[in-house]
């Protein structure tokens, strides 16, 4: 039965596909599902190896070992995934999933505004759910990502998007949750064609830019203490920082940089915050722990920055800072369309020196800690959303990671899309 | 005898006179006013070159020529004596590499970037060549003008002659030979065209052809031969004055500006297609690969320009100097001395240093780092006059040769040694007194009616004045000494604030004079010198001074080696050759055999030599493979490592990827620990008809050639889409700009190839005579490139993402009688698979990249697995140095997407790419016979936990987890004591340099979403 039912929803999505549309939005969870006999990764380092993981009404209700419970198993609609793993939600921070769709065609860039102090702009209303790079992103097992709007010095808010919805309120998960503020560099990158390399020098500017950030933190401080005050769309954005409802998200690009901005906003009264950082924030691990602060972290699939770090140093960086004992979130930053490819910077970081269970933290529960919606995504917890997917194999090692099912908020949502239909198309044009 | 001595020098003066007075046809606003200008430099220690030192010798010199120089010479009458005792004379020093007397230069916006319109054709106005680099018709000499500032700077400094020349362009013009006087601009210049200049820097020139180091080379190579095409002509087809003028330069010596070693190669290399010997100025880090330059036998004009120590207070900070610069800084020193050793023929300049006051300390520097002083002298003098086959007139104080020549304190290269005065072409610059006379000794000094014992002491020139009060206690005087008169002030006690000023002349016995009391009264002085200074003062101060001296000279430093390549992770020896047995493991052989379990694989005179079980070989190297995976190399299609670049010109067909071969990219290192032995660095993709491709092996730490795999067939890059019609830039007007002219650009560039091939088949069938009675046809590098491909000597890789232009060519192809090698990139090669496999072409292919452009919306991770199974080589390759240390990873995509078989996945990584990159003979499966590139693999190669544990090459291990774990602990050591070095330079207070970086980004040929940081393509 359970078959056919999935089989309708391939064809309905298939048919929505033939009309080059993404797949049709799914219903929301109408009756309890059970997923028994999974090796269940609940993403908090733990591992239940024959599961029984219940959801209703998109909430989590059971998650145990499949022989310590008892339950009637004709009120749900039951999965039997002997053999293969489930996941929570993997997470994508930072992305700019939903605003950009084709890079190098400008009309269809939505990620950055003029301006460079702009805390007011949000992402949230330019997420398009049509996005046809989205499916691609679920395909491999990430049902969240936080839309994230770059340039400037403050490039406005980002929100966590469910990778589901007909619309971005429905998709909304949580609504600008995250300022960012990309702090300026110590020194500046000089590129030399003739060469092709890039040469650094002082940032001639860094104590007036920092001087004027510090002022717009003040000013801003000062315009939430005015009782009868002009409405300032900026500063009146900047109140969520003092607040603790925002998060300040600071790119800095280097170790003394980190430092820098981290005890600026401190100074300023900004409640919680983060850094997206690479390499350099390994220099300074003890200052991030001690200050508890989290870590977003490039592509674990880039190069060293330096010629002489040691050649896995980015494949070896989430183990390493997690080892500090820094909270490590991990991120995907240039080809949009490779942002599908986040469980695998995980499986690399395995290859190099983690355990399989933290390095899966480092896509759902870590991530969900730093953005501040931890409470209801991340894990797999009673209570929390029914965020998940069922993979018949490894879900970081890319030779075995097939989902079979995926649900967000206990929506089951379809996993093939244009490339999936395109690759029918073509198989049966030939007759393969 | 004496006479007829005398009678030649009366001889050569009567000579010279009537040489000297050549602006004879100058008109005159005086009276006749000729002067004798004879001098005779005696008693001195005369260093006629670095093998002959005449001691307390005599020079003469009239009209601003030498007349002789040696023990026993007769002074005629009329000479002035200039008694030079204590003194020595060298021939003034020569510069091969300067822009003096030039006028500055001209900046404008260089072109050669991606944005705004193209400039395709040259801006020079009037008959010159086609492309604006090539400025041979520019002569030094019709701008040339004497700069009295920067001669001074020149000459107090120790030149007395250099060659001057204007940096702009491929091909530079010539240059003059100018002294540093200042008495006329038609007296200082000695030769108006002494060298013919060429650089790898076009300088000015805002056409957009060329912009890569391949381009000024397939530039070069043009040229030469557009000349001897040109001159071949009875009858010129057209007036190109730059050719011309080319030709006429062919004559003199030929520099070369090259400014690093590989330049220095890729310099002498070009020489050698046209038999011609550059001389070349290299950049000062020929030890970083001496024997290559070695073997080149070019000889080299060697900047001095040692960096200065990296401020390295700061741990954050220093971590952005790379142990490149680091040794760098360390070694440079060291470079004319390794030069020295090696036999090597150089010439030293002072280019680079940025005051010329620096430049002797850094020679010395140089000495006191193994370069012997003769050497340094005749680098300075000698060999560069030789180069520019001026040694009869200057660079010696030989008779008839100019006299250019300097009076030095003591030994030229001594740290206390002075430049007393520099005569150019006869002409006295004066900068210290030849004589200081040493007053030191016990006066007693009378002002008015009170008396005080003063004390002079200290060295000539710097002497110090003291009352002396009593034994322990002594008053500094003020003192001023100018040659004859003296001022002085004097006090009674140290805490007085006033002072008695006296002012006086020079007596026999001391000095005389008037001066001032404090309250203003005048009154008559003297000193008069009573005795010597105690002889306790003496030796004490000469204690002083040795101790002093001892703490200045260092111990013998550690000095760190040279490794290769000169970057982190290079080695100081390379990895030889071995014989291994790798046992017990499974093998993935990509033969008919399969995947094999429990096997052993020896390896041995860098091949493949056995494949079984229980395998036995004395003195082999044994692996245990237990549990571990042994497949062949992963050979990268497409690459860009090791020197991708991008010309551009439409037709780019003739540059050649493989002149720019860059071995020192640290990600030559990091590509070889993702299991990669061989790969085809690629032209970019900007260019309908690209450069011709390099086949490479990632032989870490080998020269350029040594890269390179020889015997390889040739193959090009072709590209079609956006980036050729340059739909980045919405500035430009280069044609294409559509798929259409696409097409026609390859249709045209074909016709013209095969209506060359005729043009030159009709002239080869001509016999002699009517040879000598035709014109010659012009030898064409884009034309034979294209015509290559026509007659299947050349393979193309071509850029391509849509089924259109995907079909277009292969009919163009068909059209010609050939076929396309392989698509790359080929990310609709799903759609037109059955038409692909007709062709007989292969594919090599992202597995999932997408999205990024508007031409690949349609890209699919599937598109590898259709074409595969639709019967097309198809292969998965990389483009960036990030994805190229993870291909295994990359194949694994194909079973996720599609289905593939791990067998075949593994194929699209090895054997698929040796295929059609026709290395299948040698690469690509574990196969006995074949080259041993293997790689041993800790986990299922296709898993993304494996890493490569060890990469093989020719049986060398290139890649070991072990000696990669050594060698980070190595590279820490060895920057922990620069490091600790660079501090002592500074707290000994020498100059440091603010800690920077300069990273070698990486080419790659489709990288829109990096725009912004980086503009190309």
């Amino acid at each position: 039965m359970n078959k056919i039912i999935y089989i309708l929803v391939l064809l309905l999505s298939f048919s929505g596909l033939l009309n080059g549309q993404v797949p049709i939005p799914a219903k929301d969870q109408d009756k309890p599902i059970i997923v028994m006999n999974a090796t269940a990764h609940l993403g908090n380092g733990s591992v239940i190896d024959n599961s029984a993981i219940a959801f209703e009404n998109g909430k989590l209700t059971i998650v145990a070992d499949a022989s310590t419970i008892s339950v009637d198993m004709s009120k749900y609609d039951v999965i039997d995934a002997t053999g293969q793993h489930v996941y929570p939600g993997f997470i994508l921070p930072n992305s700019q999933l939903g605003l950009v769709e084709v890079n190098a065609v400008r009309a269809t860039n939505d990620q950055s505004e003029d301006g460079s102090i702009n805390p007011n702009v949000r992402s949230i209303i330019a997420y398009n759910t049509d996005s046809e790079n989205i499916p691609t992103m679920r395909f491999n097992g990430i049902l969240l990502t936080e839309t994230t709007p770059v340039g400037g010095t403050i490039s406005g808010t980002s929100s966590v998007m469910e990778l589901e919805g007909w619309n971005w309120e429905d998709a909304a998960h949580s609504t600008d949750i995250a300022m960012h503020l990309n702090w300026p560099g110590k020194t500046r990158r000089r590129f030399d064609f003739s060469t092709f390399t890039v040469s650094e020098s002082p940032n001639q500017n860094y104590t007036k830019d920092v001087a004027a950030l510090k002022k717009h933190f003040e000013d801003a401080k000062s315009y939430g203490q005015l009782t009868d005050r002009a409405a300032n769309l900026k500063l009146e954005k900047m109140q969520g920082l003092f607040d603790g409802s925002i998060t300040l998200m600071i790119h800095a690009s280097g170790p003394k940089e980190i430092i820098e901005a981290v005890n600026l906003a401190k100074a300023q009264g900004v409640k919680k915050m983060a850094v997206v950082a690479g390499i350099p924030a390994l220099y300074i691990s003890a200052f991030l722990r001690d200050n508890n602060i989290g870590v977003i972290i490039p592509p674990v699939h880039s190069l060293p920055t330096r010629p002489d770090q040691d050649i896995d140093l980015p494949y070896r960086l989430p183990h390493l800072l997690t080892e500090e004992g820094v909270t490590v979130g991990l991120s995907h930053s240039g080809m949009l369309a490779n942002a599908r490819n986040l469980p695998f910077y995980a499986g690399t970081a395995v290859a190099y020196g983690m355990n399989k269970e933290d390095a899966l933290k480092t896509i759902t529960s870590n991530t969900a800690e730093i953005l501040g919606i931890s409470d209801r995504v991340g894990t797999l917890t009673v209570g929390k959303n029914a965020t998940l997917f069922i993979s018949e194999g490894d879900a970081l090692d890319i030779r075995s990671s097939v989902l079979s099912d995926a649900f967000i908020s206990g929506k089951r949502i379809t996993l093939d899309n244009k490339q999936q239909a395109l690759y029918k198309r073509y198989s049966d044009k030939y007759g393969h | 005898m004496t006479n007829f001595k005398s009678c030649v020098v009366l001889l050569i003066l009567f000579m010279c006179a009537l040489h000297m007075t050549s602006q004879e046809t100058f008109p005159r606003n005086d009276v006749l006013d000729d002067r004798v200008d004879a001098y005779a430099f005696t008693n001195a220690t005369i260093v006629v070159d670095h093998n002959t030192t005449i001691t307390d010798g005599i020079l003469l010199i009239q009209k601003g020529m030498i007349v002789g120089a040696g023990n026993n010479i007769d002074i005629p009458s009329g000479y002035t004596r200039i008694d030079l005792a204590g003194k020595h004379i060298y021939s003034s020093m020569i510069d091969l590499h300067t822009n003096y007397g030039m006028p500055e230069a001209e900046s404008r916006s260089r072109g050669g970037g991606f944005r705004g319109p193209e400039q395709i054709m040259s801006d020079t106005k009037g008959a010159y060549n086609a492309n604006e680099a090539i400025k041979s018709h520019f002569n030094a000499s019709d701008v040339f003008t004497i700069d009295k500032k920067s001669a001074g700077d020149w000459r107090k400094n120790g030149f007395g002659a250099v060659l001057t020349f204007r940096a702009d362009g491929i091909s530079r013009g010539s240059s003059s030979l100018v002294t540093l006087g200042e008495s006329s601009d038609n007296k200082v210049v000695l030769n108006n065209k002494a060298a013919a200049h060429y650089s790898f820097n076009k300088g000015t020139s805002s056409q957009n052809y060329p912009g890569s180091m391949m381009g000024f080379i397939s530039l070069l190579r043009q040229t030469y031969l557009d000349a001897a095409w040109y001159n071949n002509h009875k009858t010129k087809p057209f007036t190109d004055q730059t050719l011309e003028a080319w030709i006429d330069n062919q004559q003199i010596p030929q520099f070369f500006d090259a400014g690093n070693w590989m330049n220095v190669l890729r310099a002498d290399k070009v020489g050698d297609e046209f038999d011609v010997n550059y001389i070349i100025k290299s950049g000062g880090d020929d030890y970083k690969r001496v024997a290559e330059i070695k073997r080149s036998g070019a000889s080299l004009i060697v900047p001095v320009n040692f960096p200065d120590a990296y401020d390295v207070s700061d741990p954050l900070d220093a971590e952005k100097v790379s142990l490149s610069d680091m040794k760098h800084w360390e070694l440079a020193p060291t470079n004319p001395s390794t030069l020295e050793k090696n036999n090597i023929n150089f010439a030293l300049t002072s280019s680079g240093v940025k005051k010329k006051a620096d430049f002797m300390a850094n020679i010395r520097k140089a000495i006191k780092h193994g370069l012997s002083e003769s050497k340094a002298l005749e680098a300075l003098t000698t060999i560069p006059a030789a180069m520019l086959n001026m040694q009869d007139r200057i660079g010696k104080l030989n008779e008839g040769m100019v006299a250019n020549f300097i009076i030095t304190s003591g030994g030229l290269f001594d740290e206390k040694t002075e430049i007393l005065e520099n005569w150019v072409q006869g002409e006295a610059f004066r900068y210290k007194p030849l004589d200081k006379s040493d007053d030191s000794g016990v006066y007693t000094l009378s002002i008015g009616d009170q008396n005080y014992n003063l004390e002079v002491s200290g060295k000539p020139g710097a002497q110090k004045f003291k009352i002396i009060i009593n034994d322990s206690t002594k008053v500094d005087v003020s003192s001023k000494i100018d040659k004859e008169l003296v001022t002085l002030g004097v006090k009674d006690k140290k805490e007085d604030k006033e002072e008695i000023r006296l002012s006086g002349w020079k007596t026999s016995s001391g000095w005389k004079g008037s001066g001032q009391l404090v309250d203003g009264r005048w009154v008559s002085w003297d000193a008069t010198r009573k005795s010597d200074l105690p002889s306790e003062e003496t030796s004490k101060e000469s204690d002083r001074g040795k101790k002093g001296k001892k703490s200045v000279e260092s111990k013998d430093e550690e000095i760190g080696k040279v490794i290769y390549p000169f970057i982190a992770f290079g080695n100081e020896q390379l990895p030889s050759q071995e014989k291994i047995l790798i046992k017990n493991t499974t093998v993935w052989t990509n033969e008919s055999e399969g995947i094999l379990a429990e096997t052993d694989v020896l390896l041995s005179d860098g091949k493949i030599s056995r494949i079984g079980q229980n395998l036995r070989e004395r003195g082999a190297k044994v692996v245990d493979g237990t549990g571990k995976h042994l497949t062949s190399g992963i050979i990268d299609e497409h690459t860009h490592i090791g020197g991708g670049g991008n010309e551009r010109a439409t037709n780019s067909g003739m540059v050649r990827i493989g002149d720019q071969i860059n071995p020192e990219q640290i990600n030559i290192y990091r590509t070889l620990a993702g299991g990669v032995t061989a790969a085809q660095v690629l032209h970019g993709s900007a260019n309908p008809i690209g450069g011709q491709s390099a086949l490479i092996k990632l032989r870490w730490g080998e020269s350029p050639e040594n890269m390179k795999i020889a015997g390889a067939d040739e193959f090009i890059k072709f590209a079609l889409g956006e980036n050729v019609k340059r739909s980045s830039n919405a500035a430009s007007i280069r044609y294409p700009q559509s798929r259409m002219g696409v097409e026609q650009v390859y249709m045209d560039a074909f016709t013209n190839a095969v209506e060359y091939e005729k043009k030159w088949n009709t002239y080869n069938a001509l016999s002699d005579t009517e040879k000598s009675n035709t014109d010659k046809p012009r030898k064409d590098l884009a034309h034979e490139a294209m015509l290559e491909i026509v007659n299947g000597e050349r393979f193309i890789t071509c850029h391509s993402y849509v089924q259109s232009e995907i079909n277009m060519l292969m009919k163009v192809a068909e059209y010609f009688g050939f076929r396309v090698n392989t698509f790359t990139h080929i990310l609709e090669g799903y759609k037109v698979a059955d038409k692909m496999r007709e062709h007989g072409v292969a594919a090599s292919t992202f597995s999932d990249w997408w999205n990024y452009k508007w031409e690949v919306r349609y890209a699919i991770p599937y598109n590898a697995a259709i074409m595969h199974r639709e019967g097309v080589l198809t292969a998965i390759n990389s483009d960036d140095s990030n994805m190229g240390r993870r291909l295994n990873q990359e194949a694994a995509k194909t079973i996720k997407y599609g289905g593939i078989s791990e067998e075949d996945a593994w194929k699209m990584v090895t054997l698929n790419p040796a295929k059609m990159l026709h290395l299948d003979d040698d690469m690509g499966s574990i196969k006995v016979g074949k080259d041993a590139d293997v790689v041993l693999w800790t986990d299922h190669p296709l898993s993304s936990y494996a890493r490569a544990e060890k990469t093989i090459i020719d049986g060398k291990i290139y890649f070991d987890l072990d000696k990669d774990e050594k060698a980070r602990k190595d590279l820490r050591i060895e920057r922990a004591r620069l490091i600790q070095k660079m501090k002592g330079v500074k707290k000994k207070g020498g100059k440091t340099q603010r800690p920077n970086s300069r990273i070698q980004l990486e080419f790659h040929c489709d990288v829109e979403h990096y725009s912004h940081i980086i503009n190309h393509d």
